[in-house]
């Protein structure tokens, strides 16, 4: 029963750390914490279902295609909201982010569909897998394998592609970065297409979880405090937090009391923040 | 200075608004009322349907020329589940003076803190959808209520499934509110008179994403019997949850979990599983004359399958209608309030309750029936249970 | 003299459209929530910290005179036990701030706002749980303040006295030595303001007001659960001030007008284009977050601009 709850919660804590992931990936290259994670999540979601019950599409092809709208949608909203808050207090970007966060989940309660009835998204996996003793969920299995590809993808892209190496100089410093010919105003966009696209992920691997519906990105609640552990600029970071996260809460529900399962996963983002405000695993939020 | 007095004298026209009729929303040809919903906010989901329901039944009426030569209107109103949001909008209504009654206000802190405004400006408050006993008890002449407690459902449900299947270990998944527990309340209280007390509880937050710890919790304390307070997504990640660990205990979920979306979406997980229904679920397949006319009727008019929201919608609209019709043609605050006070509906074509109403006591019904998922579709499997 | 237009503008589309008593009430609310964000504003708006849990003040506060008046104290002499709970709680909220800057003492607030929030649920005997709790009037002597006029006139009184307050304070010493550690932390600390001691002063000043809106409202609302002080509410208040300006006290009155008087203007919108329908549902959410996103671009100061 332990380790079955334990796997659990570490599926879970995936989800969470793919959706922490996204939030540090714009923090490293912005420093500014997106409000409106959570939001892209639900809106990816949405529009993978869109693809798939309105306009009839294959899942497999809705999926990647929805992933590329959000990277779009970023893109969009970078170019003509965020990019202006360049050069401004950090908090400028963190408000904009909060009101097109709310700008987002109106938009889609507005559509009369979302919100009358849940909707599922049927992802091509199989139901229930044993491995020894152990019964994995499909879903849950995609997660784990999803959140390791996209680790691995996003490493090799910080390492052996332009645009990453060019990405990480500018999150390092964007003024030497920008002698050495790389344009910052264009790695700001990428951050933030990506960051989207990330949470895009997230919100087609968690639909066949949670099913979709406009309230679905509140998970950025529990991705939140992971990133923070993680220390909000560090990606492993970000994933270990994550994992963290969904153990301590599937475990302290498991044996704590009622109630405790809340508490334990905000005093320990506290307990963190107060005795490593770097975070566990790096340079931190501190500024 | 008459500058200021030509100001004054505009911002009290716009402050005093239209002068009040004799009874207020009532005029020779209509009658208003309104609604507070929540279309946008964690319940919009039973909101839109509710709404819908309420609106066909209201323009159905109309079409027949209305109750006693009046047509209906409504107001809708739309909290997002935020109390203060829904003082707002009634304090807007009341303002008006051009609100007969509310019907069918939505979400218990709505409800709790809009009523009292309500009843206070004499407007009858009816048939809420909210579990809080405030909403009939202790007897008020102008609140009027459909929908029992969860805990009266609750406690026969419970009593009737340990008796008739002989369950010992009986254990509780609730959310973590004012409907999780008053679930609660009524599964101790039906476990009770049987002899039995709950031998596991945990509870969970709006917005849950994982059970395993739940459902492993649950099995870990040997129940036979898992009552679900649940709603529908969580209603099927539960059952899915412990399928999956291949655990297969009965469950029973309250009214909340009754919907069509529970099997749509759980699939084989919710097979078998119990349920609480006060109305029964509009099936298209297999529905009979009226029922199917209603049933395309409000697929034209909105695009969209009609659901037990929607049949609650259109049923606690219809109940008013028969209020409506028993106060008569003068009618004014006092003498519907009378005349609902000695209702008592005719079964409609939905399937639902009959309700009654006293003088003494203003909740129309407190039974519910079992019902349970056979073939991926709710069936009835008992009569309305005492 | 644009400020007062705007503001005037505010004032009339708020408390339009439906009678004395609704335009009363609107009154009430626009009173209470500036209130609330007054408090935002010392916090925010002077020494620069982010605080993302200012909803767990008003919750203190409301909680506590709540409490307090069901087990009979009259209901002004409450709010002073309810506003010292504030201010203990903007103590404690600020205990991070001495290790903690910037963002990562603004996550604190939050965590301290969600653990609050659990811990109303939690202490069932005093808060009813997630059931809620009813709160009866507010009493004053003989008057029991049922009625919007009355407690338009309560809240209305009570932002005048905290506005004058708030003034004494921004331009007292402290006031000066909170925008120092602004402006410039080590600066300040050259010479001799502490940046943990600012926060703990503004926190403390901050929670004070905020427990004072959450008292008045929870007799206005009557009735409190703890879904209503979700960090939701926290992120509206924030919203609020910054829409309004952060920092001037007129901030926290523009932006209280903002939220009130917003869903009037749909409200009225849908009332003349019934078109609109269930898709208003939604509306009011996205005019939110684009009068935000407006704002803070093309107006970085809010609605009521300058300020110190």
């Amino acid at each position: 029963m332990f380790a079955q709850v334990l796997l659990s919660g570490i599926a879970n804590g995936c989800v969470y750390g793919l959706v922490a992931l996204s939030f540090v990936l714009v923090f490293k290259a912005t420093e500014t914490v997106s409000f409106m994670q959570g939001e892209l999540l639900m809106v990816g979601a949405f529009a993978a279902v869109l693809l798939v019950e309105g306009a009839g599409w294959p899942v497999l092809l809705a999926l990647p295609v929805a992933v590329l709208a959000l990277f779009a949608l970023g893109a969009l909203l970078e170019a003509v909201v965020l990019r202006r808050a360049l050069g401004r207090p950090h908090l400028t970007a963190v408000l904009l982010t909060f009101g097109l966060g709310l700008a987002l989940r109106g938009g889609v309660t507005m559509v009369p569909a979302a919100t009358h009835q849940l909707h599922r998204l049927d992802l091509p996996l199989p139901g229930v897998i044993a491995i020894g003793p152990l019964q994995v969920a499909g879903a849950h299995l995609a997660v784990l394998v999803a959140t390791g590809l996209a680790c691995a993808a996003l490493a090799a892209f910080f390492r052996f592609t332009r645009a990453g190496v060019a990405l990480r100089a500018c999150s390092e410093d964007p003024r030497v970065a920008a002698l050495m010919g790389i344009s910052p105003s264009r790695m700001h966009t990428l951050a933030w297409a990506l960051g989207a696209a990330l949470a895009g992920v997230a919100g087609v691997l968690l639909a066949p979880l949670t099913l979709v519906h406009p309230g679905m990105g509140l998970i950025a609640l529990k991705a939140f405090p992971a990133a923070v552990i993680g220390g909000l600029s560090s990606l492993p970071g970000a994933i270990a937090g994550g994992v963290l996260v969904g153990v301590i809460e599937a475990l302290s529900g498991l044996y704590l009391p009622e109630g405790a399962k809340e508490l334990a996963v905000y005093g320990l983002m506290l307990l963190v923040l107060l005795m490593f405000p770097q975070g566990l695993g790096g340079r931190g939020a501190t500024r | 200075m008459r500058r200021l007095l030509t100001v004054f004298i505009a911002l009290a026209a716009l402050f005093a608004g239209p002068a009040p009729a004799a009874t207020p929303g009532v005029t020779d040809d209509s009658i208003r009322i309104a609604t507070i919903q929540d279309l946008s906010g964690p319940i919009a989901i039973l909101g839109a349907p509710i709404r819908d329901g309420i609106v066909m039944r209201l323009d159905e009426e109309n079409e027949r020329g209305g109750v006693h030569g009046r047509k209906l209107r409504i107001a809708v109103e739309d909290s997002g589940y935020d109390p203060k949001k829904a003082i707002l909008a009634a304090r807007r209504l009341l303002g008006d003076g051009q609100v007969f009654a509310f019907l069918g206000n939505l979400g218990t802190p709505v409800v709790m803190a809009t009523m009292p405004l309500i009843v206070e400006a004499g407007l009858p408050h009816l048939f809420p959808f909210s579990p809080h006993l405030a909403t009939y008890a202790p007897t008020h002449p102008l609140k009027f209520q459909l929908f029992a407690p969860y805990r009266d459902y609750m406690d026969a449900a419970v009593r009737h499934l340990v008796g008739q299947n002989g369950y010992r270990r009986v254990g509780l998944l609730y959310q973590d509110d004012d409907y999780g527990l008053e679930v609660m309340r009524g599964v101790e209280s039906g476990l009770a008179k049987r002899g039995l007390a709950l031998v596991e509880r945990t509870g969970y937050k709006r917005g849950t994403t994982d059970f395993a710890s739940q459902i492993a919790r649950l099995r870990a304390a040997d129940c036979d019997l898992v009552v679900l307070a649940t709603v529908v997504r969580e209603t099927v990640a539960a059952a899915q949850e412990a399928r999956k660990v291949g655990w297969p205990v009965d469950m029973l979920v309250t009214a909340s979990g009754y919907s069509a979306q529970t099997h749509e979406l759980g699939g084989a997980a919710v097979e078998g599983l119990y349920g609480v229904s006060v109305m029964p679920h509009p099936y298209p397949e297999g529905a009979d004359g009226a029922l199917n006319d209603w049933i395309q009727r409000y697929r034209t008019r909105y695009d969209a399958d009609p659901n037990v929201w929607s049949a609650m919608g259109y049923d606690v609209a219809d109940t008013f209608i028969q209020g409506l019709r028993a106060a008569g043609r003068d009618l004014d605050v006092a003498g519907f309030a009378r005349a609902m006070a000695s209702l008592n509906t005719t079964p409609g074509f939905l399937g639902g309750p009959t309700y009654h109403f006293s003088p003494e006591d203003h909740l129309g019904n407190r039974r519910g029936r079992m019902a349970r998922i056979v073939s991926g579709r709710w069936q009835l499997v008992s009569d309305y249970l005492e | 003299m644009r400020r007062v237009g705007i503001a005037l503008a505010l004032f009339a589309l708020a408390l339009s459209g439906g009678g004395w008593s609704h335009g009363l009430a609107q009154l009430a609310m626009v009173a209470t929530w500036a209130l609330a964000g007054l408090g935002l504003v010392l916090i925010v708006g002077q020494t620069g910290q982010l605080s993302l849990g200012h909803g767990a003040m008003m919750a203190v506060g409301a909680y506590v005179q709540a409490c307090l008046v069901s087990i009979g104290m009259p209901s002004p002499l409450a709010l002073l036990p309810a506003m010292a709970a504030g201010g203990l709680l903007g103590l404690l909220a600020s205990l991070p701030g001495r290790r903690l800057g910037g963002l990562a003492f603004g996550m604190s607030t939050l965590a301290m706002a969600l653990i609050v929030e659990e811990l109303l649920v939690r202490l069932v005997p005093w808060t009813g749980g997630a059931a809620g709790r009813v709160v009866p009037p507010f009493v004053i002597g003989p008057w029991t303040l049922g009625s919007p006029g009355g407690q338009a006139a309560l809240s209305v009184a009570m932002l005048v006295l905290a506005w004058l307050v708030c003034r004494r304070l921004i331009h007292s010493r402290l006031g000066r030595a909170w925008r120092a550690s602004r402006e410039d932390e080590s600066a300040a600390a050259a010479i001799g303001v502490s940046a943990g001691a600012v926060r703990q002063q503004a926190f403390a000043a901050g929670g004070v007001l905020g427990a004072l809106a959450g008292a008045l409202s929870a007799h206005w609302l009557g009735y409190l659960s703890p879904e209503q002080f979700g960090i939701g509410l926290s992120f509206e208040l924030l919203m609020m001030v910054f829409v309004g300006g952060v920092r001037a006290p007129a901030g926290a009155v523009l932006g209280g007008l903002v939220m009130v008087a917003l869903p009037q203007l749909i409200a009225t919108l849908r009332g003349a284009v019934p078109a609109l329908g269930s898709g208003a549902a939604g509306l009011e959410l996205l005019l939110f977050g684009a009068v935000l996103v407006l704002i803070v671009l093309a107006r970085p100061a809010g609605l009521a601009g300058g300020g110190r």
